[in-house]
């Protein structure tokens, strides 16, 4: 379970001053559904997700993940979220196994189980053929998948994707989409950014929709779409994304496309 | 064709000019570094001559009694003690002198003869203070000389000017040994230093800032490992690649001046024997652990603070540099160094391998070199874990 409650986060910038990258951010996402984060680059998608993930400290408001508040026990968190990042790239110079047994070490897992749960996961994620292979010799897909793996390794409740099909192709992407769908299904709770709307469609339950750090509109494809007048979720999210730029136009704020 | 060249050529020195490290390179290293250097090696011999000027020597006469102006001139000298020697003694030290003169007996009858006859002052170019002691009794040597040209022209009733030249010579009595360990002492912990500082940049700035650059730090942050044993692991690492580093260095440099120069018997009799002996070589290893440590978290919170690897980079070099520097500072010694320069990291360790190396351990000086090196690398251990868990810090841009 994944609540948040009224999330800010301020960076401070020498020649800007307090930048809000994220503004009263709230939602929640019950096990075995999937939430997704729609936005432009620079919404606040990455920032609200590193939030839950505690890599980021909260300026106000709050997160509780699995019923643990990440500004109170960020550690205990951490122990329960599994976090992939679409551009976060691998060791190279490790093998699969190795970058695997590395990441299962650091969740405190016991050697034991680390090996039995590579054994088990290398039939789900289809690892078997590159796992003793250097993650530099890996194709992209191949690594995607074992970052994949990576994050189910020490099977936590909560699963944390930030752009995870950014860079790889289609058939990549569906691979991926895929995997989230089958730990969808065994009731993990799931939280999805993209700034793909087909993915958004296919695989989110819910949908909030992002923009300047605000959840501009939040609900499931279906609603949003009523509450549009009808029209594609990509019709969708232009026209409440514009009405913000319309809005920052009227009073006179200077265009920040 | 030339002109897209030329093309080439102005973007290529555009995007140079805009990276810092290029400045560095062209126009920082050549114009303050070397300069810096070159003034910071001519301070430390000009220095160097001054202790030498100041130091209190003891000089062995041996015979002194034939040239009666030869006492009176040397109590002249300041800063040297004489002692009466009944006959050239087997070595320096046993004598407790720092070196000897030896007027050969019946020099007053030589001469006359014609004979030919040697005056020598024994000294041990291996040994500072010897080496200071032959310095300063060179304007003795001339005052030997003078008595004995005028010895040789009252007996012949002859003009000075037509006296043979007498045989007034110094001799380096060090033996290869002596050499070796002297020359051992001198730049062994130089080059140790070196090697260290080389052996820990890499891996400091690509565990930290490469994690950084290859996006992989999330990832990381994401684990339930706190954040103090993340850069725990990382600093022991970098520990262990000094201390390699380190320990190959040492086997390298006995391999090549024990091992080596013995195979190749003319290498062998034209070369110093640099010789360490297995207790020196672990003691100067247990040395290196304490800087090891200061480096390798001095570096690794560089590298936590680094934006990019080329950034992270950059800033091992300065540290790089500060250890040359610092190498070179520990030149500035002749006999005990004072206490304040143990208690500068880099430096404190230099100083503390010569006396190693030259069995001249002072517990004191032992103790505040350890003892500053493990405070000061405890100090940047703690900047780096407190570095590496600000987020201003690991997301800056």
């Amino acid at each position: 379970m994944i609540e948040v409650l009224d999330l800010c986060k301020t960076f401070h910038d020498r020649k800007k001053g307090d930048i809000a990258a994220v503004s009263n951010v709230s939602f929640t996402c019950s096990p075995g559904r999937v939430f997704g984060l729609l936005g432009r680059n620079g919404a606040g998608k990455t920032t609200t997700l590193r939030m839950l993930a505690t890599i980021l400290y909260p300026t106000s408001g709050t997160a509780r993940i699995d019923g643990i508040d990440v500004n109170e026990n960020p550690g205990e968190v951490r122990k329960r979220i599994g976090y992939l990042s679409g551009d976060t790239k691998l060791y190279d110079r490790l093998t699969g196994r190795e970058l695997l047994t590395y990441f299962g070490e650091l969740a405190g897992m016991s050697p034991a189980s680390i090996a039995g749960r590579i054994a088990e996961l290398q039939v789900s994620f289809q690892l078997a053929d590159f796992l003793d292979k250097r993650v530099g010799r890996m194709s992209t897909g191949m690594k995607q998948r074992l970052s994949l793996c990576r994050v189910v390794l020490h099977d936590p409740p909560v699963l944390i994707f930030d752009e995870p099909t950014s860079g790889l192709d289609v058939m990549g992407a569906r691979e991926v989409l895929r995997i989230v769908l089958d730990l969808k299904s065994k009731g993990r709770t799931i939280i999805f950014s993209t700034h793909i709307m087909t993915e958004a469609e296919r695989i989110c339950d819910e949908i909030a929709i992002i923009e300047r750090g605000s959840i501009l509109a939040k609900g499931s494809v279906d609603s949003l779409r009523q509450s549009n007048g009808g029209g594609s979720l990509e019709d969708v999210f232009v026209s409440t994304v514009d009405k913000v730029f319309r809005e920052e136009a009227a009073r006179g704020e200077p265009v920040r496309p | 064709m030339r002109s897209r060249a030329w093309s080439v050529c102005r973007k290529e020195l555009r995007d140079a000019l805009r990276d810092s490290r290029t400045i560095i390179a062209v126009f920082v290293v050549p114009l303050v570094l070397y300069p810096g250097i070159m003034l910071l090696m001519g301070w430390i011999e000009s220095q160097n001559k001054k202790d030498e000027g100041a130091m209190q020597v003891r000089v062995g006469l041996v015979g002194e009694a034939q040239l009666p102006g030869l006492v009176p001139a040397l109590k002249s000298m300041e800063g040297v003690t004489t002692v009466s020697l009944d006959r050239v003694p087997p070595n320096l030290e046993s004598a407790g002198v720092d070196a000897v003169l030896s007027i050969p007996p019946g020099i007053a009858q030589s001469i006359p003869r014609g004979d030919s006859v040697k005056v020598e002052l024994l000294y041990k170019d291996a040994d500072h203070k010897s080496s200071a002691a032959e310095k300063k009794l060179r304007p003795a040597l001339d005052e030997v000389r003078r008595e004995l040209t005028v010895l040789w022209a009252r007996s012949h009733g002859a003009p000075v000017a037509q006296a043979p030249a007498v045989a007034v010579e110094t001799r380096d009595v060090s033996s290869k040994a002596e050499e070796g360990r002297f020359m051992a002492a001198f730049i062994i912990p130089y080059i140790l230093v070196f090697m260290v500082a080389a052996g820990t940049m890499h891996l400091a700035i690509d565990a930290t800032t490469g994690e950084k650059e290859r996006s992989t730090l999330e990832t990381l942050l994401a684990t339930s490992t706190p954040r103090r044993d993340l850069v725990l692991g990382k600093v022991l690492a970098v520990i262990a690649t000094a201390l390699a580093a380190g320990l190959v260095g040492i086997f390298g440099l006995w391999f090549n001046f024990t091992v080596l120069a013995g195979l190749m018997p003319a290498l062998s009799s034209q070369s110093v024997q640099l010789t360490i002996r297995p207790d020196q070589a672990f003691f100067i290893l247990l040395t290196i652990l304490p800087t090891a440590i200061f480096l390798s978290a001095a570096l690794v919170a560089l590298g936590c603070f680094a934006r990019s690897m080329r950034e992270g980079q950059t800033y091992a070099t300065y540290v790089y540099m500060a250890a040359v520097v610092l190498g070179l500072i520990s030149f500035r010694q002749l006999g005990a160094p004072p206490m304040e320069r143990f208690m500068i990291p880099i430096l404190n360790t230099a100083l503390l391998q010569r006396e190693i190396l030259t069995d001249t351990v002072v517990p004191m000086h032992a103790a505040v070199a350890l003892g500053m090196s493990a405070v000061v690398a405890a100090i940047m251990f703690v900047i780096a874990t407190r570095l590496f868990s600000n987020e201003s810090v690991l997301f800056r841009t």
